[in-house]
């Protein structure tokens, strides 16, 4: 915990730094993200005589996907009000239960690539199905740090305690988890629903 | 240390959520993602219709995370943040949508097949270098179809290669012209959907022959269909 003594303003201060350097790495991020979103509109009906996203594509899957992710995401904004009102057993049950929607969407999404891949639809198939996985996995990778980091910040938030610090670091990780459910909504939007239009 | 002296030396911050700007945000996202979902569930408008629509919704949802759920342009040091955001948007829209312009372009101009048979009919280039491209040299007898009351009139259409076939739609909304059986859309003459507003017409030629079939995209009960002899 920062000294108590010390002015308040300094902490906030480094904490906007701390936040406002997070967010450029988001917005890079979300750069790159964009290319792969150009990639895949225009690659997305090359599929070399193979099946088209319509025929391989499941809307309802995508449509749990969307909602469990969007859930995750209010469990964690929730979870955020808790850790600035300093409630450390409401953070590890808001946080506890954004780490499980997650796990619960990662699983559905390996579920999905695992079925694509059995029946012969592979990343090597088509640049339909290069730009697809490439786009998806990407996000799925992202996904999966930050699950990690997330199981990571809740044992040592158990174990040690809510302090100030932890405080910043729950507000990046929630910052990073809001963007990857916007990076998704695109996603359902523009390979999903789009595949069915 | 305590769990609760964090608190204390906190100054209200306004750009932090509170609980009902994300239960806000989160019951706004559910409504744009199952609007979006029914529309194209249920087929609502045609095909191109549907994908801006869906874009729109996209984006729209977007913005509404972005407020409620990261707080963008609240409390008291916004500026660099929202900057950052918009210079990133501006980079986007050039990228992604430049990149799409280009290769939209790239594609109608110089791809195989099919478009280039499109294309070969629309500027009516019967040959290429002493090939013949399909295109159709001179176009012959023109044949109508009406569709009025959900209904196609005829309901077959006998003709010879090289003659054009109009649809006309008198009926009271319109019509997206699907080729083959419901629900297959297959192409026909460079077509695979012919959308014709309520009161206007549209002509394709016929230049591949066999038997084919058409049907209304948004009510496969308006069917009909057109056999083109050699």
């Amino acid at each position: 915990m920062v000294d108590e003594q010390a002015p308040t303003h300094h902490q906030a201060e480094a904490d906007d730094r701390a936040l406002f350097g997070f967010w450029i790495y988001l917005m890079t991020d979300l750069l790159m993200f964009s290319v792969l979103f150009a990639v895949y509109a225009v690659l997305q009906g090359n599929t070399d005589g193979g099946k088209t996203g319509k025929e391989l594509f499941s809307l309802n899957l995508a449509l749990t996907e969307t909602l469990i992710l969007l859930t995750s995401s209010f469990t964690c904004g929730i979870g955020m009000i808790a850790a600035r009102a300093g409630h450390k057993n409401q953070v590890l049950t808001w946080f506890g239960m954004t780490f499980i929607l997650g796990l619960i969407f990662l699983g559905l999404e390996l579920n999905e690539f695992s079925n694509l891949i059995r029946e012969g639809h592979t990343i090597q198939s088509n640049a339909f199905l290069s730009s697809f996985f490439t786009l998806v996995g990407t996000h799925g990778l992202h996904i999966t740090s930050g699950l990690l980091w997330m199981a990571v910040t809740l044992i040592y938030i158990a174990k040690r305690g809510l302090n100030s610090n932890m405080v910043r670091k729950l507000a990046m990780l929630s910052l990073f988890w809001h963007f990857l459910d916007i990076v998704w909504i695109f996603i359902f939007t523009i390979v999903y629903l789009r595949a069915f239009a | 240390m305590n769990d609760f002296s964090i608190n204390e030396n906190k100054k209200p911050i306004k750009e932090h959520g509170t609980i009902t700007s994300y239960v806000a945000g989160f019951v706004l996202s559910l409504i744009y993602t199952l609007i979006p979902y029914y529309l194209v569930v249920n087929h609502r408008f045609s095909t191109s219709a549907l994908v801006t629509t869906i874009i729109s919704f996209g984006i729209a949802q977007m913005i509404i995370q972005v407020v409620f759920f990261l707080h963008l342009g609240r409390g008291p040091k916004p500026f660099y943040n929202v900057v950052f955001f918009f210079a990133t948007v501006g980079l986007i829209v050039v990228v992604v949508g430049g990149s799409i312009f280009i290769m939209d372009n790239l594609h109608y101009n110089m791809t195989p097949a099919e478009a280039s048979k499109q294309l070969a009919e629309k500027e009516a280039i019967y040959q290429v270098e002493g090939k013949l491209t399909g295109a159709c040299q001179k176009l012959l007898a023109n044949h109508v179809v009406t569709i009025s009351g959900g209904k196609v009139t005829p309901l077959h259409t006998n003709a010879q290669l090289c003659d054009t076939l109009t649809f006309i739609n008198q009926d009271s909304r319109i019509s997206d012209i699907a080729f083959g059986p419901h629900p297959r859309h297959d192409a026909y003459a460079g077509e695979t959907e012919l959308t014709v507003k309520k009161g206007k017409n549209k002509t394709i030629t016929l230049n591949q022959s066999g038997i084919y079939q058409y049907h209304d995209h948004l009510d496969p009960t308006i069917a009909g269909d057109f056999i083109v002899a050699k």
